[in-house]
């Protein structure tokens, strides 16, 4: 079942000035958005994920600026967007973003009922009285109890998750159709994390809208996601279902980040961890960026970028090994029968995994 | 149980902040051992009071009540400056963030002789930077680090530098208070496949302080789930995980995400509620259900749980 | 053609390399000093200030009490020109001797208060926000003495020590340290449980090192700026003490005494009063620009920008 494409990124390209240096944190990057699907971007901090997101919302800082592509949304480039004026048609009323840490998120000096009217006034023109029940109803679908006693209450009385709830509140108050999450979770308590995440994925199915997951955690990108792009080093390296990523990833990177998970350690025997260091993506990179800290470099790895192989209608990959030339190599044995193994180990922990 | 040797006892350990009305009782009724060369966790979410138990015992809280003994020596309350000395020389700790863990004006040979200086324990000068080096290239960090600074390296290099600021020490307890929460996921193996090298190596016996779930199982050889200041249940690794008993374990585990989108968008969510507990008619003790397996339990659920345990 | 899809073995140190330069605290302080063009303008005029009232005065001596020219009419009042920069004034003293004079008694004064100022501030409140023990006793200690005007203590130690500089020098100070250490209290405070200062407790690094080594060195950019703010205050009221007629002595030469006495020939012989006032007005604004700039640039979090 085809499904429409929201927004379209084509060969992306974002570049930071920092004091007599070029940073490129995105290095020609194209994605599509489906209707309705959730997008995990899986990667690790200097990988772009971030930027990349940014650049949908105008957020980029002050020294950043996306000199290459077009992103096309309802008919309209964002690249294109100079002023502020304009991105304020989009942000928070078409493309809306949480982030990770719900008390930057937040004013401290407002009320919680206070900042969701502000953005329903604003951006839908009610009066105070309309916006307050609209607020009441929202409080109480994100899951906060005696929403018309807390709506009076401030940030600092509310908990990391509760306050989290009232981001997503803010966030879908204007009935975006692009919902961005850039780690919502990672500040959270595992037990929090869970309900919040179970909380968008409800919304989502109500309210109708895309969302796009930012995240480091796979075990977060196996709940939520339907498709999967894994980034490295500014560029996407993997990209399909979630189904093609756990259970036939095809990057090295992605072996290797499927390899290092703690839950695959046999006790005893070390982690399979990925030696070094990402890039500096101050210098400009030759071949693949992964290069140097893959147990399965060949030598073109090191001289010529790689393209993207397709290897079904959902899944591509960036890797050499995927040419016709390279030789046959299996993934690292830590991920082989991945499926299985994580199935025994669900079935015989305490009373958690039933049905 | 084993015969090995016991290096660590808390015992009924009560931190509490602040006095009169503003009193926050963050840990009370705490209790357990540390064998010699093992790695002993403690679980829990943040505010549960597990890092307040390891500032604890590396003597940066003082504690309210109950006794920490190290070695057969009381460490716990006012001590000796010979004691307290002897302490530092012997219990380390690795910090959580590696971005405000390492002093950011002081280059890496300083940030890590810091401890060599403090109880001279270099003969000279060119012992003292061999020694710094060793450390350095023990954690998989290059010697031409040393003249640079924290903010030159990434978050799993400092964490390293961390590492090595301890480990030159040559303690025989190590206190690592979330060492991998704050760094990137491909890097946390390298942590941990150190520290794991680093047990194996010196003898050490590693207090590893988390919030993962997923990562105590790998690291730990026994793992003590906490609650709001008290210890709910304390077990072997896999008899842990494969028979945990306690309503807030339960919830724990099924809230820790599997990398396997089948499983988790089968997943029911257990979900922790205190009500269930009657702890005001029937009041709650520390004990065991099978040897080494205890739990925080009043005399009915004891009951039960003898019923369910395999 | 060599087959370039033959795998390679890895090379596991490869990337532990930093290729960026070495980081140079200071390096990086005055390259952001001097990338700032207003920066570099004022501090060439406060060098060529200080300069002119350090060395000038040395060759061509003033004090107010000195009149050689007082009976000679015609060396009265000169508006300023080739022979005389500044003019002269009502008993033939020429301007341009008497302001570098007074520039230099303003600098001296203002430089070795903030010195003394500084030391002290710092020292006691790098100790005050470390123990909270001298932390509740000092508390007390400031609540009243910060609450007592400083313009006014400041004015009765005038009166009760008499004028002159080193009694002027010891009132500005004795005033103003324990603002500074109250100030310093506060950072240090912020720092003081910040994880690195726990790891150098847990190492055992006494307290006294943990100040020098871990927390003074954070404190550059706060020093800087209290500094910057120092000096131009003290400038500021030299002058006004001056205008007062407290302060320095009758004979020595001051730029507030200057701007009260001559206040009286603001229409007759102009450049006799605002020459002063400018002069005071530009070391104060060139000082306390270069001072702000030091302090923005001592900041390491700007190096990274």
């Amino acid at each position: 079942m085809e499904k429409n494409v929201v927004l379209s990124a084509r060969d992306i390209e974002v570049k930071f000035k920092v004091r007599s240096r070029t940073l490129t944190a995105v290095r020609n990057i194209s994605l599509d958005l489906y209707d309705g699907e959730t997008l995990a971007i899986v990667g690790e901090s200097g990988s772009g994920k971030s930027v990349f997101t940014k650049t949908f919302t105008g957020m980029l800082d002050s020294n950043g600026s996306v000199t290459n592509g077009e992103i096309l949304f309802k008919g309209q480039d964002l690249v294109k967007i100079k002023n502020d004026k304009e991105w304020e048609q989009l942000r928070g009323k078409k493309i809306s973003t949480i982030f990770q840490d719900p008390m930057t998120s937040l004013n401290p000096v407002r009320t919680i009922g206070y900042q969701i009217i502000e953005v329903i006034m604003k951006h839908q023109g009610k009066t105070k009285t309309e916006a307050k029940k609209l607020a009441i109803e929202l409080m109480d679908r994100v899951g906060i109890t005696d929403a018309a006693k807390r709506f009076d209450e401030y940030p600092f009385q509310y908990s990391g998750g509760m306050r989290q709830r009232i981001v997503i509140a803010i966030s879908l108050a204007c009935r975006p159709e692009i919902l961005i999450c850039d780690e919502p979770t990672t500040a959270l308590d595992v037990t929090i994390q869970a309900q919040i995440i179970k909380l968008i994925k409800d919304l989502q199915v109500e309210y109708k809208f895309t969302t796009v997951y930012i995240t480091h955690d796979l075990g977060v990108v196996a709940n939520v996601a339907d498709k999967v792009a894994v980034m490295y080093a500014g560029q996407i390296v993997e990209y399909g279902t979630v189904e093609d990523i756990f259970y036939r990833p095809k990057h090295p990177y992605t072996w290797a980040l499927l390899s290092s998970l703690p839950q695959l350690g046999v006790k005893g025997k070390d982690l399979y961890a990925i030696v070094g260091t990402p890039p500096s993506l101050y210098e400009e990179v030759v071949g693949d960026a992964f290069a140097p800290r893959n147990p399965y470099a060949m030598q073109i790895d090191f001289e010529e970028e790689p393209p993207f192989f397709q290897i079904s209608k959902t899944h591509r990959a960036k890797t050499w090994l995927l040419d016709p030339r390279a030789p046959k190599v299996d993934p690292p044995i830590e991920i082989q029968n991945l499926h299985e193994r994580l199935m025994a180990i669900a079935g015989e922990e305490g009373g958690g995994y039933h049905g | 149980m084993d015969n090995k040797n016991i290096i660590l006892n808390v015992k009924d350990l009560e931190v509490t902040f602040n006095a009169g009305n503003k009193k926050f009782v963050a840990v009370s009724d705490v209790n357990f051992d540390v064998y010699e060369g093992e790695t002993f966790s403690l679980v829990g979410e943040s505010g549960s009071g597990k890092t307040t138990i390891g500032r604890a015992i590396i003597r940066i809280n003082p504690i309210s009540n109950g006794e920490i003994i190290f070695k057969g020596k009381k460490i716990s309350g006012k001590i000796s400056r010979e004691l307290d000395k002897w302490v530092i020389r012997n219990i380390q700790m690795v910090f959580q963030d590696p971005a405000a863990s390492l002093n950011e004006r002081a280059t890496i040979d300083y940030i890590v002789s810091e401890g060599l200086y403090n109880f001279h324990l270099y003969e000279n000068e060119e012992n003292r930077i061999r020694k710094v080096e060793k450390a350095l290239t023990d954690v998989g960090l290059l010697q031409e680090h040393m003249t640079r600074y924290p903010h030159e390296f990434s978050g799993g290099q400092r964490q390293r530098i961390g590492i090595a600021r301890a480990m030159i020490m040559e303690p025989s307890l190590l206190v690592a208070d979330e060492p991998i929460s704050a760094l990137d996921v491909s890097i946390r193996a390298q942590v941990l496949n150190l520290l794991k090298d680093l047990q194996r190596n010196t003898g050490l016996t590693c207090i590893f302080v988390a919030h993962d779930l997923s990562v105590v199982r790998y690291i730990s050889d026994r793992i003590a789930v906490i609650h709001k200041g008290r210890i709910v249940e304390l077990a072997p690794t896999e008899e842990l995980f494969k028979n945990s008993l306690h309503p807030y374990t339960l919830s724990l585990l099924s809230a820790v995400p599997l990398p396997d989108p089948e499983i988790e968008k089968n997943k029911k969510l257990i979900i922790y509620d205190e009500a269930i507990h009657d702890y005001v008619n029937f009041k709650p003790s520390w004990q065991e259900v099978k040897p080494g397996h205890w739990l925080w339990a009043n005399e009915p659920e004891m009951v039960e749980y003898r019923k369910k345990v395999k | 053609m060599e087959n370039k899809f033959k795998l390679v073995k890895l090379e596991e140190q490869a990337s532990e390399h930093i290729l960026a330069p070495n980081y140079s605290y200071w390096k990086s302080v005055f390259r952001r000093f001097f990338s700032s063009k207003v920066a570099i303008f004022m501090f060439i005029i406060s060098a060529i200030i200080i300069l002119m009232s350090a060395i000038y005065p040395l060759f061509v001596p003033y004090s107010p009490s000195y009149t050689p020219n007082i009976n000679d009419f015609a060396t009265r009042f000169i508006r300023p020109n080739l022979e005389y920069l500044f003019g002269t004034d009502n008993v033939g003293n020429s301007l341009f001797d008497a302001i570098w004079s007074g520039t230099r008694n303003s600098l001296a004064i203002a430089f070795t208060a903030t010195a003394i100022t500084t030391i002290l501030g710092v020292t006691v409140g790098a100790f005050w926000g470390f123990s909270k023990r001298i932390d509740k006793f000092m508390l007390e200690v400031y609540n009243i003495a910060a609450n007592i005007p400083f313009t006014l203590l400041v004015i009765v130690l005038m009166y009760i020590l008499g004028r002159g500089m080193w009694q002027l020098i010891f009132a500005l100070s004795v005033t103003s340290w324990l603002t500074t250490a109250y100030f310093i209290r506060v950072q240090v405070m912020i720092i003081r449980d910040r994880e690195y200062n726990l790891a150098s407790r847990c190492l055992g690094t006494p307290t006294h090192r943990i100040i020098t080594h871990n927390i003074l060195p954070q404190l550059i950019s706060v020093i800087v700026t209290a500094i910057s703010r120092d000096v131009p205050t003290f400038i500021s009221y030299e002058v006004f003490l001056g205008y007062l007629g407290m302060g320095l002595t009758q004979s020595d030469a001051s730029l507030g005494r200057m701007i009260s006495d001559y206040s009286q020939y603001i229409s007759s012989a102009s450049y006799l009063f605002w020459l002063p006032v400018c002069i005071s007005a530009i070391i104060a604004v060139s000082l306390y620009v270069v001072g702000q700039t030091l302090a923005d640039a001592s900041d390491p979090r700007t190096h990274f920008i």
